[in-house]
């Protein structure tokens, strides 16, 4: 049997771990109520954005925007979105693990990475792929003009013709319990097609093809920023569940400890009432 | 009264709602145009420019970048990546941003996406400065 001060000191330590899973827990649903609102905030400007472009793809000769031509996909770009930090369960093995299954398919040699977070970075550098640009430590500090800049950087190099087709590679939040990884076709631009009948009959100004061209970027920042709002969300949650999940661990432990404690103490003492008894016992005779 | 229309504008991060309005002006890509109550349907596209409202008396203006308006028979919705209330514009961070695009600029980058970027910048750090200057 373990020796009484040992035991001590394991449920000190295991107490002061569980302080800092259940802090952790309580600062991820903070982020993640603020991740969820900012989500919130987006949907009106993206869902009209989409709205008036779907309206006027139809009616665009592809071929005379750059970003909409389906050119033949010899290399490929691929967006994966990580976090910079750990401690959030599975998030960043699973995103991985399919992504490089995703990349994989394509072949090593034909693919550019683009890594978003330091973890997919750090998984992907090692692994001697190639990755052309990555960001980090901007989770803290997430703004609009972040997702400008990936866009644009992104873009850029599609322009320079260094790729022909971009996906992202992300995790969808769902809701508090669920992420799925989900692809997306970032580059050229392509809408779903939807039933949504727009019976508007608008006066373009400048022209179509004007509006259209200054749609795009505007879309492609959107959607950037759509992809960090999600992934981030779906950071914080992971991390919350996986962290509620520590502290509970943390709490069975204790009480399996606690338990074996007081276990020892009872058999100490009672070891020493039988020494005393039986010591007494030996000066009567 | 005059008709009135309904006016929002909506960026990524935010709504400002700006209810029944009497007369807005926008920055058009060709310049800038006004808009009244029971104008045509439109999509237009727009720049980086001053977006002034006028509410009865009361006029409000906003600092706004690219993005475009829609208008339809039920009021006009302005979409723009960002916009900032003439109030709330931070001069010391717009002079910043101004004097680090033109520093840029006045030296010769070879990378002309470089060049463009900043040159977008340096017009919003302008439009900022001028619509908190007001």
């Amino acid at each position: 049997m373990a020796n009484l001060k040992d035991i001590r000191k394991r449920i000190g330590t295991i107490e002061s771990i569980r302080q800092v899973t259940r802090a952790m827990k309580l600062v991820a649903a903070a982020k993640l109520r603020r991740a969820q609102s900012n989500m919130e905030q987006a949907r009106p400007y993206a869902g009209r954005i989409n709205g008036v472009l779907k309206h006027l793809l139809p009616d665009i000769d592809r071929n005379t925007h750059q970003l909409l031509t389906m050119r033949p996909a010899k290399k490929k770009a691929f967006v994966v979105f990580t976090s910079d930090r750990g401690l959030c369960g599975s998030f960043n093995t699973n995103i991985l693990k399919q992504a490089r299954t995703i990349i994989d398919a394509v072949g090593k040699d034909q693919a550019q990475l683009i890594c978003i977070g330091r973890k997919g970075y750090e998984f992907f550098n090692k692994r001697g792929y190639d990755v052309v640009e990555h960001y980090a430590d901007f989770w803290n500090e997430l703004n609009f003009s972040h997702a400008v800049k990936m866009a644009e950087a992104v873009t850029s190099r599609y322009l320079a013709g260094e790729y022909d087709d971009v996906r992202v590679i992300y995790n969808q939040f769902k809701n508090v319990a669920q992420q799925k990884i989900a692809e997306f076709h970032y580059l050229p631009l392509v809408l779903e097609e939807d039933d949504e009948v727009i019976t508007q009959d608008y006066l373009f100004e400048p022209s179509k093809d004007e509006v259209v061209t200054a749609l795009i970027p505007r879309h492609l920042n959107i959607q950037m920023w759509r992809f960090l709002l999600e992934s981030n969300a779906s950071e914080q949650a992971a991390r919350m569940t996986s962290m509620e999940a520590a502290t509970e661990n943390a709490g069975d432990l204790i009480d399996r400890l606690r338990l074996e404690y007081n276990k020892a103490r009872q058999a100490a003492i009672t070891t020493e009432i039988l020494e005393v008894v039986s010591g007494a016992e030996a000066l009567v005779e | 009264m005059a008709a009135q229309f309904q006016l929002e504008i909506i960026t990524p991060t935010q709504v400002f709602d700006e209810g029944a309005v009497d007369y807005l002006r926008a920055p058009g890509v060709d310049g800038a145009f006004g808009v009244l109550a029971g104008h045509t349907a439109a999509i237009m596209a727009l720049a980086v420019g001053e977006i002034k409202v006028v509410k009865g008396s009361a006029e409000t203006t906003y600092a706004a970048t690219q993005g475009f308006a829609e208008i339809t028979e039920n009021g006009v919705q302005l979409l723009v990546e960002s916009a900032e209330h003439k109030a709330d514009i931070d001069l010391k961070r717009a002079q910043d941003a101004y004097d680090r695009a033109m520093d840029h600029l006045s030296h010769k980058h070879d990378e002309a996406v470089d060049e463009a970027r900043a040159e977008i910048a340096l017009k919003r750090a302008i439009n900022r400065l001028k619509v908190a200057g007001k």
